[in-house]
């Protein structure tokens, strides 16, 4: 490393499965200083390895799997990978986070991340050991389930303290939203990371790492760790996560009207009362989890009471999968809920976007379009839990309806001949606020990279503080939007976990980096350095030939006032924020981001090799 | 007042390992748990996390059949210290402590006992949830009463 005094190991994996050939290489620390660390690294060597194009599910599509600096260090809430891709749901550039135990692993190993590209001819796993690394038959684990592959691994390899991270059927099955999970309830969730997975053939990824981070200055981390548990320790926020774990916002989010319910035909869901934290926490949940180094815990423990995993527990259930497989659904029985969950995880896929997909198909069969003959005689209305579940496994095994459904909504509404039922952006699901009650994650939405997503630019609670009228309409939501994003940016590049911002602003943050890596980094530097990995982003996407016209959100919440709930008769004004964000993202008012922009951000040349693609 | 020894409560750990992180740094300036005198141990199958701690045994094992005599204990704490220079790495303490607390140091090819950070053990001092405490050996066994007591009588959901 040149200036990087800590943190980082400086060797990173490249595992090449065409060829079955793994090799150390140096971390390439020059974008570590570009681009600070996980999602801007991996946007950055996403950018540069991946030709236009790129089939998601053939064999060049790679898999960038990245940590930072702080990662494995006692920086809290520090314990996220990130895997950058091009994604087979949204069929743009994608990167999806996974908290737990997984990422300090690899880095104890000797590992700030790993490249895998290629395609294996026969089912293979990694086997990351304290700097080596080695890929073994998995022959054996085809077909297994996930928690059953992780624990078949940590059996034959002899340690039961070995982490993994694998796919399930749903990933080799290509499920376009097919997740990797890791200590069997922790993913990479969003954007279909498994079915890439799966069509290279690779089961699972496991790591042993018994080695230490070097920090340039434990003294200081340490005192900045220490007075973020004890703020976390009084924060009102992170006291709610700890007790009710993420669903704490059930009753706010219904409270505002926007809580998407039954396939975002309204922002209110009637049965709220029986999804509220407190309510789980008295007769669901039995017990807390916590990722590493994170004193919050907001993980809970709820045990599984109907399916086909009766008698398991799962950790969650979440408050977006509460939202997409519960109220957009229409069903209000944590139980069902929770049943759901456990398919999802144990086949490995995103609870999101199965949610939003079978509220999809549920609007299409109350409106005839679908019969039982298509869904296998089950009975798919919003709020039928038994059915629920009797759907999502379809989708796990990709048998009847569900085959239709594992291409995601904007493919299965297409293939129902009703297009703008489909609840998506770019392809991907959107997450459970619905923006006709919260117009600034409309343009969230529709501006995020990766297709629909909530955490680009999170701003539903800056929208409802101090007065929740605002939050209604389009005033000042470019710059809410475009300020959220650049601190997300640093968050998810930091690898942090985004709960620490309950406490850690900006300033700790940069505080923490400097402890560990020894370098100051200024705040209007480090937002520069975040609005590169965005713009760089958006060039991957432009370069694909997306355009305005992709960053738009379906015609329901365009032009059909909010039938109920709080936020009754409201639209999202889209384009006038999306005018307006442009504009102070420095981008024409196609959304190219202008060639003086590019100049300030040094991203010339990516720029170029985008406008060249786009045939300008 | 006897001498503190450590109670480790698994129903209340979280499995953040922060324990680890200040125990490894405070013995040996590393980030890095796998140097720690404790462990949480998750049983993933049950969801849940299980603090691994030097419970300062009376008559301790590891010292017990220590074969070269390096363990002794403080007598101010009765934490434990070993003599490092004498150390064989025969590994029986590892094999015999009932608690299973004890790991082997990679590097030093020595085991890592728990001396109580001198009486102020930092893995109690940062752990957020109260699952691992330091108290006077004659109140050990009273943190555990009510919670089985409450498991036996079937009243314990909705988690803790």
């Amino acid at each position: 490393m040149s200036d990087i005094a800590g943190g980082l190991t400086g060797t990173m994996l490249r595992v090449n499965l065409t060829e079955g050939e793994v090799k150390r290489v140096p971390t390439p620390s020059d974008r570590f200083e570009r681009f600070l660390g996980a999602r801007g690294v991996g946007a950055s060597m996403l950018f540069d390895e991946l030709e236009p194009h790129t089939d998601p599910l053939g064999p060049r599509n790679k898999l960038i799997f990245l940590t930072g600096p702080l990662v494995g260090t006692m920086a809290p809430g520090a314990n996220k990978v990130t895997v950058s891709f091009r994604s087979p749901l949204s069929e743009t550039y994608s990167f999806s986070l996974c908290g737990g135990h997984l990422a300090p692993e690899l880095k104890f190993a000797g590992f700030d991340g790993m490249v895998v590209e290629g395609r294996s001819d026969q089912p293979v796993y990694l086997w990351i050991d304290n700097g080596t690394a080695t890929l073994r038959d998995a022959a054996h684990l085809w077909g297994k389930l996930t928690h059953d592959t992780e624990d078949a691994i940590r059996e034959e390899l002899g340690d039961p303290e070995i982490r993994v991270a694998s796919i399930g059927p749903a990933g080799e099955k290509r499920v376009r939203y097919a997740s990797i999970q890791a200590d069997y309830h922790r993913e990479f969730g969003r954007g279909g990371a498994g079915a890439v997975m799966g069509s290279k053939h690779l089961k699972a990824v496991a790591v042993r790492g018994t080695g230490s981070v070097e920090v340039a200055d434990p003294a200081a981390l340490a005192q900045i760790a220490e007075q973020v548990y004890a703020e976390l320790a009084e924060h009102p926020k992170a006291r709610l996560r700890r007790r009710f774990g993420t669903p704490e916002m059930v009753e706010a989010t219904n409270q505002f009207g926007y809580w998407a319910t039954r396939n975002f035909t309204t922002g209110h869901f009637d049965e709220a009362d029986r999804l509220t934290g407190p309510e789980l926490k008295q007769k669901v949940y039995i017990g807390d989890n916590s990722c590493y180094a994170c004193p919050v815990a907001c993980g809970k423990v709820s045990p599984v009471t109907r399916g086909p995993f009766a008698g398991q527990a799962i950790e969650g259930p979440e408050f977006e999968t509460i939202g997409l497989l519960g109220a957009n659904c229409g069903v209000s029985d944590p139980e069902a809920i929770i049943a759901a969950t456990a398919i999802c995880d144990a086949y490995g896929f995103d609870t999101m976007s199965a949610g939003a997909s079978i509220s999809l198909a549920m609007e299409a069969f109350e409106r005839g379009i679908l019969g039982p003959e298509d869904t296998g005689g089950v009975d798919l209305r919003f709020g039928n839990g038994e059915a629920l579940i009797a759907i999502t496994r379809q989708i796990a095994e990709r048998t009847g309806l569900g085959d239709v459904l594992a291409e995601g909504s904007k493919r299965a509404a297409e293939r129902f001949g009703v297009p703008d039922l489909a609840m998506q952006v770019k392809g991907q699901e959107l997450a459970t606020y619905e923006p006709r009650g919260v117009v600034g994650m409309g343009l969230s939405y529709a501006i995020s990279p990766k297709g629909g997503h909530h955490m680009i630019a999170p701003t539903m609670g800056l929208e409802t503080a101090g007065d929740p009228a605002r939050r209604l309409i389009p005033d000042g939501k470019a710059k809410m939007v475009r300020d959220t994003q650049l601190i997300m940016t640093i968050v998810d590049s930091l690898a942090l976990c985004a709960s620490m911002r309950f406490v850690l602003g900006l300033e700790s943050m940069l505080g923490l980096y400097r402890a560990v890596t020894g370098i100051a980094i200024e705040e209007q530097e480090a937002l520069l350095m975040a609005e590169r990995v965005d713009n760089l982003e958006r060039l991957f996407n432009l370069r694909e030939g997306l355009a305005r016209k992709d960053d738009t959100l379906p015609r329901r919440l365009l032009k059909e006032a909010m039938p109920s709930g709080a936020s009754q008769g409201n639209t999202v004004p889209l384009d006038q924020m999306l005018d307006e964000y442009y504009g102070l993202m420095g981008w024409d008012s196609s959304g190219v981001p202008t060639a003086e922009r590019m100049q300030e951000l040094g991203l010339q040349k990516e720029w170029e090799a985008a406008q060249k693609a786009r045939g300008r | 007042m006897r001498h503190k020894v450590l109670v480790v409560y698994p129903h209340k750990c979280t499995g953040c390992r922060i324990c680890e992180q200040w125990c490894a740094q405070t013995h040996h300036g590393e980030m890095n748990p796998a140097k720690a005198r404790l462990a949480v141990h998750r049983i993933h199958h049950r969801q849940i996390n299980v603090p691994v701690a030097c419970s300062q045994c009376i008559q301790a094992p590891c010292m017990e059949i220590c074969p070269a005599h390096c363990i002794g204990r403080d007598e101010g704490t009765f934490g434990l210290i070993l003599d490092a220079e004498e150390c064989i790495g025969c590994r029986m303490c590892v094999d015999r402590c009932v608690r299973g607390s004890i790991k082997m140091d990679a590097d030093a090819e020595i085991p890592l006992l728990c001396d109580l950070c001198g009486g102020d053990p930092q893995c109690v001092k940062h752990c957020p949830e109260g699952a691992i405490q330091y108290v006077p050996f004659d109140q050990a066994d009273r943190g555990f009463r009510e919670h089985h007591a409450l498991r036996l009588a079937g009243e314990q959901g909705g988690g803790q």
